[in-house]
């Protein structure tokens, strides 16, 4: 699948990215945020980072840029939209995603390896995976809010969990309601997500030797 | 105007120029003589450093720029080590950020892409004071390396009433790049354009003095610079991005504009219109705008046909770029404001600075011997924070970015990083300020050998190493003293293991506000290649085996620190230091263990604190330790040349050491169960100890 990784000024995953979206035979490539076609690409990568900076809040200048708009129109047609880390805070920023990321209840950018549940299968990102899958996660603000407690677990499609899947509080590391780690929109093809996916694509990486994070990017190859 | 220059340095001015130098070029001689920029007290020792060697691509030019050494299929790893204390000491979060900032541009100045950070930190305790620093100090590295996606891989921790007033802030970084595409920062043809990216603004004036005298105790707030690393990260991409374009390269550091274009110049001429230079703020006058320590800021200079080029790669981020002057043939620097000559001095005399040796006397070194028992002693240590898990900071650096991280912060001594070309490197930096205030030469080998066998604890072998010597004032004799016999150590030692010292930087006027002061504190960053085979270290029940001589050896080691010194100090043993290190590597490729550390704060009581907090029980017989018979020095002492290694083969490695000429003992084993060390078969209960040593940290600093 072609496939865009927006890079936007502060962006710093993106060759992270490309290295393990190869690893799935995707075509993917690093797009500047001020040369971003949206209708050249069948699904779009926003990388994590500290986009502008993060300033005024994280993702919150990007998701007003030109660049957003077509994401938008991406997500519109039913084409795969991916936000990793700091794209999935630009994807709630812009509304594609609903919610918000608070800053993590520990009040610092925290970095760990987790494991998290899938909750939902019935996205292209999630179909046939498996159920628990371990990535880092490196954020600040990670804590996902949505008022509608109920709600967010219906839109949860990864939840921090132990490693055999029970999603329990002690294990939640920012304070997300519902250990939400991840969500997709109703049709379920944008996924926003804190974890790395990038980071748990080899095997010489991760502290077991897996690579779930391309059981999440698989699909961009197909 | 608070200069730094001594009467007699202004004399030479006086009588060199034949006349009165403005106030602006008081200023430009200040930042260009200063201590941090000169090197005017150290140079004369910093030349008995092994700066070349095998592999060797670019050795430090003046102690100014970072060094290179080839790691293979022409690809060059660039390294750097700097400090910020006396910024760190004002304003702990903008004065550690900006020293990550600081670095990393020391990197992209040679065209390298920075791969790696470490920070080697040191405050006072966990008191209120030392908590402040500490704290910010973390966030500000974390701001900064996060934001520009360069992960901070390992780096060291330590708490000793010294640092209190003046906290020890170092950071290194590791870049890479072809080694046909590195970029000089001087230039040696006249005509190019001198290009300035970056805005200047008011913060950080006169920074270079303020790290040239004692910290003053006044507002010295304005000398501080203030980190943008959303900047950072656009002059990183954009730079990298013309690097091909550009003739040389510097960043903007210590004394400004006014040093950056001079050490360019580098002997020729140069020419800059100070009312080309963008500004931050308006009104800034001509001699702030020279001196302005700005961060974010490069010089480039650059063919007339390339500034275009080289421009439009920070418009497209908005990122200021304008041409500010050019080099010319004739070996003066002037600065002119809107065609008024503000300063107009002689190449030579600004990169001449007179040189010091100063008067020097070894001190006398007292101490007081507590007396104490094993059993409180070994409480006392593993309680120490020194030795304290520090996941509390680095969960807080994004130490996976870059998807090589393959020994990571926490998991051993060193860390262990993929490069471009499939192969890797360990890193690590190691100071020891206890060693140093007993014996500074002493501790110069022993912080090269002890970041040796860090090195070879991962299974990479030590090629080329940059060091940071931080001191007191240089005019107290017992101070000088130190400085040169620790250079000295380190000479020694880095001849010995074959790795050139090919970078590092001085930091003299570390004192308390009474004047003290620190306890001497080099410190050495290694970098070396994995050969084969490397090792993530994970402890399982097996046999633990004791490499090399346990010696009586209580002086200049934490116990001293805590206890007071008995026995000898710890030296360094260079050749047991290389053949324990060259055994452990091979053990490591041919997978003979499972963990191993090397011996060194809290002796070999401190290295078995990652056992106890795995889930294990160590059991240990006195009696094999070989090498002294003092309950005390068998479980603090640090002397070198020690690793302790965790194998279900004891027979190897007694067969492989006595091949060596070294010793190895099976000095005891790892079972699984709850954390006690069975000392000769009596149990010390450790949980408290080891249930603290977790989580000290986070308890205190949360």
């Amino acid at each position: 699948m072609r496939t865009a990784v927006l890079k936007f000024p502060g962006t710093t995953c993106e060759e992270d990215v490309v290295k393990a979206l190869r690893l799935v035979k995707a075509e993917a490539e690093v797009v500047k945020f001020n040369s971003f076609d949206p209708d050249r690409y069948q699904g779009v990568v926003i990388p994590g980072g500290f986009s502008f900076g993060d300033y005024l809040r994280a993702g919150t200048i990007a998701a007003n840029s030109e660049a957003m708009k077509g994401v938008r129109e991406m997500a519109d047609q039913g084409k795969l939209v991916l936000g990793i880390c700091n794209g999935f805070q630009i994807l709630v920023e812009s509304g594609i995603l609903k919610g918000a990321l608070l800053p993590n209840l520990k009040l610092r950018f925290i970095t760990k390896w987790t494991y998290v549940r899938v909750s939902r299968k019935d996205t292209p990102f999630t179909r046939g995976i498996k159920d628990v899958l371990l990535m880092p996660i490196a954020h600040a603000e990670g804590r996902y809010y949505l008022e509608d407690e109920e709600e967010a677990r219906e839109l949860a499609v990864f939840q921090y969990s132990n490693p055999s899947g029970l999603v329990v509080e002690e294990v939640n590391p920012n304070g997300s309601v519902q250990n939400v780690a991840g969500i997709a929109n109703q049709a379920g093809n944008v996924i926003g997500l804190m974890p790395h996916p990038e980071r748990a694509s080899f095997s010489k990486l991760t502290p077991d030797g897996s690579t779930d994070g391309l059981e999440i990017l698989r699909v961009f190859g197909k | 105007m608070m200069l730094t220059l001594s009467s007699k340095e202004m004399e030479l001015v006086r009588s060199t120029l034949d006349r009165e130098p403005n106030e602006a070029e008081w200023k430009v001689v200040d930042a260009l003589w200063s201590e941090h920029c000169s090197y005017k007290s150290s140079k004369t020792f910093l030349r008995s450093l092994p700066t070349t060697g095998q592999g060797v691509i670019m050795s430090v030019e003046d102690w100014q720029d970072a060094g290179a050494v080839d790691v293979g299929d022409g690809w060059a790893l660039v390294l750097k080590v700097e400090s910020h204390n006396h910024p760190s000491a004002v304003d702990p979060y903008n004065g550690a950020a900006t020293g990550v900032g600081g670095i990393l541009r020391d990197i992209i100045s040679k065209g390298a892409r920075p791969i790696a950070l470490l920070d080697m930190i040191r405050v006072g305790g966990l008191d209120a004071k030392g908590k402040w620093l500490l704290k910010n100090i973390i966030a500000g590295i974390a701001s900064y390396g996060n934001s520009v996606g360069v992960p901070v891989v390992g780096g060291e921790l330590s708490f000793d009433p010294t640092y209190t007033d003046n906290p020890l802030v170092d950071v290194a970084c590791v870049g890479v790049v072809k080694a046909s595409e590195i970029v000089p920062s001087v230039v040696r043809t006249p005509g190019l354009k001198l290009v300035l990216v970056g805005f200047t603004g008011l913060d950080g004036i006169g920074g270079a003095s303020f790290a040239s005298r004692k910290l003053s105790g006044m507002d010295e707030i304005g000398a501080v610079q203030i980190a943008d690393p959303f900047a950072g990260k656009i002059l990183i991409d954009a730079t990298l991005e013309v690097r091909g374009k550009v003739e040389a390269m510097k960043d903007l550091g210590g004394g400004g504009l006014a040093v950056a274009v001079t050490e360019m110049a580098n002997g020729l001429g140069a020419r800059v219109q100070l009312e080309m230079v963008p500004l931050r703020v308006k009104g800034m006058s001509p001699e702030e705008i020279i001196i302005s320590e700005t961060q974010e800021r490069m010089l480039f200079a650059v063919k007339s046909e390339n500034v275009q080029e080289v421009c439009r790669a920070f418009e497209d981020y908005n990122y200021p770029c304008e041409v500010i002057g050019e080099i010319v043939s004739e070996p003066r620097i002037t600065f002119t404001y809107e065609g008024k000559v503000v300063v107009d001095l002689p190449s030579q005399l600004l990169l001449s600075p007179p040189l010091f040796v100063w008067p020097m006397n070894r001190k006398v070194r007292t101490e007081e011997v507590k007396e104490v028992s094993v059993r409180e002693a070994l409480s006392t240590i593993l309680l120490h924070p020194d030795l304290g898990n520090k996941e509390w900071a680095y969960s807080q650096f994004d130490y996976e970015v870059g998807v090589s991280t393959l020994v990571k912060p926490g998991q051993a001594d060193s860390a262990v990083i993929e490069l471009p070309n499939g192969r890797q490197i360990a890193v690590k930096g190691d100071a020891n300020q206890d060693l140093c205030e007993v014996d500074a030469y002493e501790c110069g080998k022993a912080i090269v050998a002890e970041a040796f066998r860090n090195l070879a604890s991962v299974g990479a072998r030590g090629i080329a190493a940059v060091d940071h010597l931080q001191f007191g004032d240089p005019r107290k004799p017992e101070v000088y003293q130190d400085f040169v016999d620790s250079i000295r150590g380190i000479s020694e030692a880095a001849k010995f293991f074959s790795v050139p010292i090919v970078g590092g930087k001085v930091s003299f006027h570390n004192e308390d506000k009474n004047g003290n002061p620190i306890k001497p504190t080099p410190l050495i960053v290694m970098a070396g290649l994995v050969e084969g085979k490397y090792l993530k270290p994970r402890v399982e029940e097996g046999w633990l085996v004791l490499l090399g001589i346990t010696r009586n050896e209580l002086r200049g080691t934490l116990f001293s620190r805590l206890f007071g010194g008995r026995g000898e100090v710890a030296r360094a043993r260079l050749m047991e230091d290389l053949l324990a290190s060259e055994l452990i590597i091979k053990a490591i490729n041919e997978s003979k263990l499972t963990w191993n550390k090397d011996i060194n704060k809290g002796g070999l009581a401190g290295s078995l604190l990652p056992i106890l907090a795995s889930g294990h029980a160590v059991h240990i017989n006195t009696k094999a330790v070989i090498g002294t018979r003092d309950p005390l020095s068998i479980l603090f002492s640090e002397s070198g040349g020690r690793f302790l290694v965790l194998t279900d083969d004891p027979q190897w490695f007694h067969i492989q050491a006595s091949r060596k000429g070294i010793v190895a003992s099976t000095i005891g084993k790892v079972t699984k169960g709850k954390a006690s060390l069975f000392l000769d078969d009596v149990e010390l209960p450790l949980e408290r100890e080891v249930e603290r040593y977790l989580n000290m940290l986070e308890e205190e600093l949360s």
